[in-house]
């Protein structure tokens, strides 16, 4: 038995280092409760089948073959309602967690990897190397960032992954600035100058010693980045430049625009998509807030 | 002399930006799948009028050739003819900047007088209960999405109260002697209500976070303690020194916030019908009217550029450490 | 001998943090004589700046003062309501921070600066507070032109100099000064306290001078306070304490610096670190770094007593200084304590 008990933290060194290396703010209230509605959101869309009643994009017709177009909440059973063209909302609400989290979760995840990357490259080796990565974060920070995911999503395939990547070839600049700036402290501790010294690779040094000092910066601006990348994606789905065959909560409300929800008064229809963006990204705030404030304790006092 | 070079340095970032904003616009335009003109281009057109047409645009020619064309006429404020309007895209655009620039400036200057005041507020009422609720309600306002926002105030302030217009400029057949009568007049105001107070609360966030974050940082400072010892007034302690020390990045961002509200725009000037930059941008993307669109995003990159030169200019000319070094 | 302008008796300041209430001043008691530079000394920590920044009222949030009294010119400072404290800041008790550049604001000109205080203070007009500011900046040995200047343009000891000129801009009876050459090197040090000295005498003023560095008080003091934890343990002429020191920590202290050991004697640091305040020792704070202690030394704290010529030591066994002061220059006994 004491082998086992010796062995468990070498086994699930790797991983426990990660996690650990990535310093969750487990002890701030409001990170907490950002994890949480992360949690809730990733649940639903793991089980969207299970919990929507009906297909989002289903037409749907009464017992005597009318259209189920314009039910209010509740009425003939429709949780949220239904769209004009018939859709059930709560339905589209639900897959629309699905898109949200596949959006926010991939682009977050591409900026915080291109980010980290060109940062530790620039940091680290500096010179020229260093020079052409800053000038294209300067280009990247003089590009205006709306339009010019509009200009791509418009051009190429409307497809959600188009959106990504426009936002990942722009938003990876923040990222890539504060990573680099971090870098060139960290290049100059004691530790790293004596593995320097003891004639460590280049590579061993900036993925053994500065890399895992990175990680929990990078992830800070991830989880800024998950709210602007659904924000972004509602935007671009409400100008109607969105992915048709994905449900979002931003053509949610593209849909209801269009459809004279407003004059309606149909806010079963339009309040609640929008409810599901802020609670999405105020949680992606709340957990970098819980980071900066390990990673900035000055701010706590 | 440190200050020239200083200023000569980030002119010439300036130019080099906005030099490769419009390669990679050009780039943009030009590498995109299907023919640049198929809008243009009417069914009924013979090959050898279709043929005439690529080479009026100069489409005819090589890439390398069309892109120092397209660099040139930059250099000279043309920006070709709109296909959808058959006028020039610069007179087009240069009616619309103003009604983009009304929105930009006039939501800014409320979201900033309110944030600074409000975040000033908020720092000194550090730790009460007010300040617990504030804080999470105003990251809230962040999170929106703009147009969501826009959404709900039409929904309730024009569709259901009739308080204000659901969109436009103007009401259908008024008209004006004058652009300066337009702007002054009742029914321009009242369609600028909802746009403004749209914007502005969006807007608020920043400079109220910013200012809060300063002021905390300004009043744990010495020269703050050294004036009450000096028996000098709260007024002059909190606002002569707290506060205007406190209120140097938050002019920076000023600056920046024009820049980012011009090319987030599009979105609420969408909702509203506004007719400026942004939804003409959105509206030439859509259909297909390339030189418009080109157009629209690049005034929108220099204006954007340009506020980010103006913000760091800004910084140095209200702090004296930089400007007297 | 006449009543002294400034008489601190039993003062006491709490600081509450996390962990409970430090008594960060702990019955202190001493008297700032007319027109003498008084020197507050002590380790970091012992609640020097704590009694400066009480005696001006502006401490920390998480400050209080708990007790005592401050009678000075007559009124008790400590319970003055606050708007008659207010009138009394800086135009009778001014202040000399130790980090000028931090104490400056760093948007405003000096003259501004300046003038902010004379004119709002001192009820000057623009025009008299441009001729005065002149004069102050003669005074401290600035150039008047370099009124026109913002802080950052000065050198640090050039901006304690402005320093001064603030603190003296209303004619105070009293100047706190707050480690006021600790940041500077030690030729800088001399001229600016040089001036000091000169400007206190010249004008009449009287200065409480805190600092952890004995050889400045050596250098400019006529009176001499000396803190340690939270209380005094021995204050008189700076003479009187230096030569003949009468506490035990005293003697340490006068040890542990080369200008006082002299060039024959040798340096010997105290071992040991101050108490922590949170949880005091009882009975005297020194003992457990004493090399004297006696068992009464741990458990009842001795009284604050004069044992003549205006020289009151807080030490049991001050009957037999003479014979601790002979033991206190061997290296040996503050060795055995380690």
């Amino acid at each position: 038995m004491p082998d086992a008990t010796l062995s468990t933290p070498h086994r699930f060194g790797a991983i426990g280092r990660l996690i650990r290396g990535l310093h969750l703010p487990l002890n701030d209230p409001f990170a907490i409760a950002g994890i949480a509605i992360y949690t809730v959101f990733i649940l639903v869309a793991i089980f969207a089948d299970q919990l929507a009643p009906y297909d989002p994009t289903e037409i749907l017709y009464t017992a005597d073959y009318d259209l189920a177009a314009d039910r209010r909440p509740g009425e003939d059973g429709f949780i949220l309602g239904t769209t004009s063209l018939g859709r059930d909302i709560f339905s589209q609400l639900v897959y629309g967690s699905r898109a949200a989290l596949l959006i926010g979760i991939t682009a977050a995840f591409m900026v915080a990897l291109i980010g980290t990357i060109v940062g530790l490259l620039a940091g680290y080796f500096g010179g020229w190397v260093d020079l052409v990565l800053m000038r294209l974060a300067d280009i990247a920070f003089g590009i205006p960032f709306l339009p010019f995911v509009i200009v791509i999503a418009a051009f190429l395939d409307p497809s959600i992954w188009n959106v990504v990547l426009a936002m990942a070839l722009v938003l990876w600049r923040d990222t890539g600035r504060v990573i680099r700036s971090q870098v060139l402290t960290l290049r100059t501790r004691a530790y790293v100058q004596a593995a320097r010294v003891c004639g460590s690779s280049d590579l061993k040094i900036v993925f053994r010693h500065i890399a895992p000092n990175i990680l929990p910066l990078s992830f800070l601006y991830g989880s800024i980045a998950i709210g602007w990348a659904i924000l972004t994606e509602a935007s671009i789905s409400f100008l109607g430049f969105g992915d048709p065959e994905t449900i979002s909560w931003g053509y949610m409300l593209q849909d209801a625009f269009a459809s004279a929800a407003l004059s309606q008064g149909a806010y079963y229809w339009f309040v609640p998509p929008g409810l599901c963006i802020i609670l999405v990204v105020v949680a992606g705030f709340f957990i970098s807030r819980g980071y900066e404030e390990i990673l900035f304790p000055r701010l706590k006092e | 002399m440190a200050l020239v070079q200083q200023i000569g340095g980030r002119l010439l970032q300036l130019v080099f930006v906005l030099w490769a904003v419009a390669t990679i616009l050009f780039l943009m335009f030009r590498l995109m799948p299907g023919n640049p003109l198929a809008a243009y281009i009417d069914v009924t057109f013979t090959e050898e009028q279709q043929l005439a047409l690529m080479a009026k645009f100069g489409l005819d020619r090589p890439l390398w050739e069309q892109y120092f064309i397209y660099l040139w006429n930059l250099l000279h404020g043309e920006l070709g003819d709109s296909f959808f309007y058959r006028q020039p895209v610069f007179d087009r655009l240069m009616v619309l900047l103003p009604n983009t620039l009304i929105l930009a400036f006039g939501s800014l200057i409320i979201a900033y007088a309110f944030g600074i005041i409000a975040g000033s507020y908020l720092a000194w009422k550090r730790g009460s209960v007010g300040e617990q609720v504030a804080i999470p309600l105003v990251l809230t306002t962040r999170a929106m999405p703009e147009f969501w926002l826009g959404m709900v105030l039409l929904a309730v302030f024009s569709f259901w109260l009739g308080w204000f217009p659901a969109g436009g400029m103007r009401s259908p057949g008024a008209e004006f002697d004058s652009v300066g009568a337009l702007y002054t007049s009742r029914d321009f105001l009242a369609h600028l209500v909802l746009p403004i107070a749209t914007l502005a609360i969006y807007s608020q966030g920043l400079p109220l976070l910013l200012m809060r974050s300063n002021m905390l940082d300004v009043m744990r400072e010495d020269f703050v303690t050294m004036a009450r010892i000096k028996g000098l007034s709260s007024f002059t302690v909190v606002v002569r020194h707290a506060a205007r020390n406190a209120l140097l990045p938050v002019m920076t961002s000023f600056a920046i916030g024009v820049g980012y509200q011009i090319q987030g725009n599009v979105v609420v000037e969408t909702v509203f019908s506004w007719p400026g930059i942004g939804r003409e941008l959105v509206n030439a993307v859509a259909a297909s009217d390339y030189p418009l669109a080109q157009g629209a995003f690049l005034l929108i990159a220099v204006v954007f550029v340009l506020m980010n030169f103006i913000a760091d200019m800004l910084y140095g000319l209200l702090d004296p450490r930089v400007s007297h070094a | 001998m006449s009543e002294p302008l400034l008489s601190v008796r039993g003062l006491k300041v709490d600081y509450k943090v996390d962990a409970g209430t430090v008594a960060a001043v702990d019955d202190a008691t001493f008297t700032v004589p007319s027109g003498a530079i008084v020197g507050l000394v002590g380790e970091s920590g012992c609640g020097k700046t704590t009694v400066a920044r009480a005696l001006t009222r502006i401490i920390a949030g998480n400050a209080r003062i708990s007790g005592g009294e401050a009678i000075f010119d007559g009124r008790d400072i400590l319970r003055l309501p606050e708007g008659e404290m207010n009138r009394l800041r800086w135009r009778d008790i001014a202040f000399i921070p130790q980090s000028a550049m931090n104490s400056l604001d760093p948007v405003y000109r000096v003259e501004s600066q300046l003038r902010e205080v004379l004119c709002q203070r001192g009820g000057l007009s623009k025009a008299a507070a441009r001729k005065r500011s002149e004069e102050l900046f003669e005074m401290v040995g600035i150039e008047p032109r370099r009124l026109r200047d913002f802080p950052h343009q000065f050198s640090g000891g050039m901006r304690q100099r402005v320093a001064i000129a603030l603190a003296l801009a209303l004619d105070p009876k009293l100047i706190i000064a707050d480690e006021p050459v600790t940041a500077l090197d030690v030729i800088v040090q001399r001229q600016i306290l040089d001036q000091l000295k000169d400007l206190q005498q010249r004008l009449g003023i009287s200065v409480i001078l805190v600092t952890h560095d004995i050889s400045v008080v050596a250098y400019v003091c006529d009176r001499i306070v000396v803190m340690y934890a939270g209380r005094v343990a021995e204050e008189g002429a700076m003479r009187d304490v230096l030569t003949t020191p009468n506490h035990p920590y005293t003697m340490g202290l006068c040890n542990a610096f080369p200008d006082l050991a002299g060039a024959a004697g040798t340096l010997t640091p105290i071992e040991g670190a101050p108490p922590n305040l949170l949880h005091p020792p009882t009975g005297c704070r020194f003992a457990p770094r004493c090399p004297f202690a006696l068992d009464t030394c741990r458990t009842t704290s001795p009284g604050l007593d004069d044992i003549g010529h205006n020289h009151p030591v807080a030490c049991h066994r001050v009957g037999e200084a003479e014979a601790l002061r002979a033991k206190a220059a061997q290296i040996e006994t503050w060795a055995m304590m380690a």
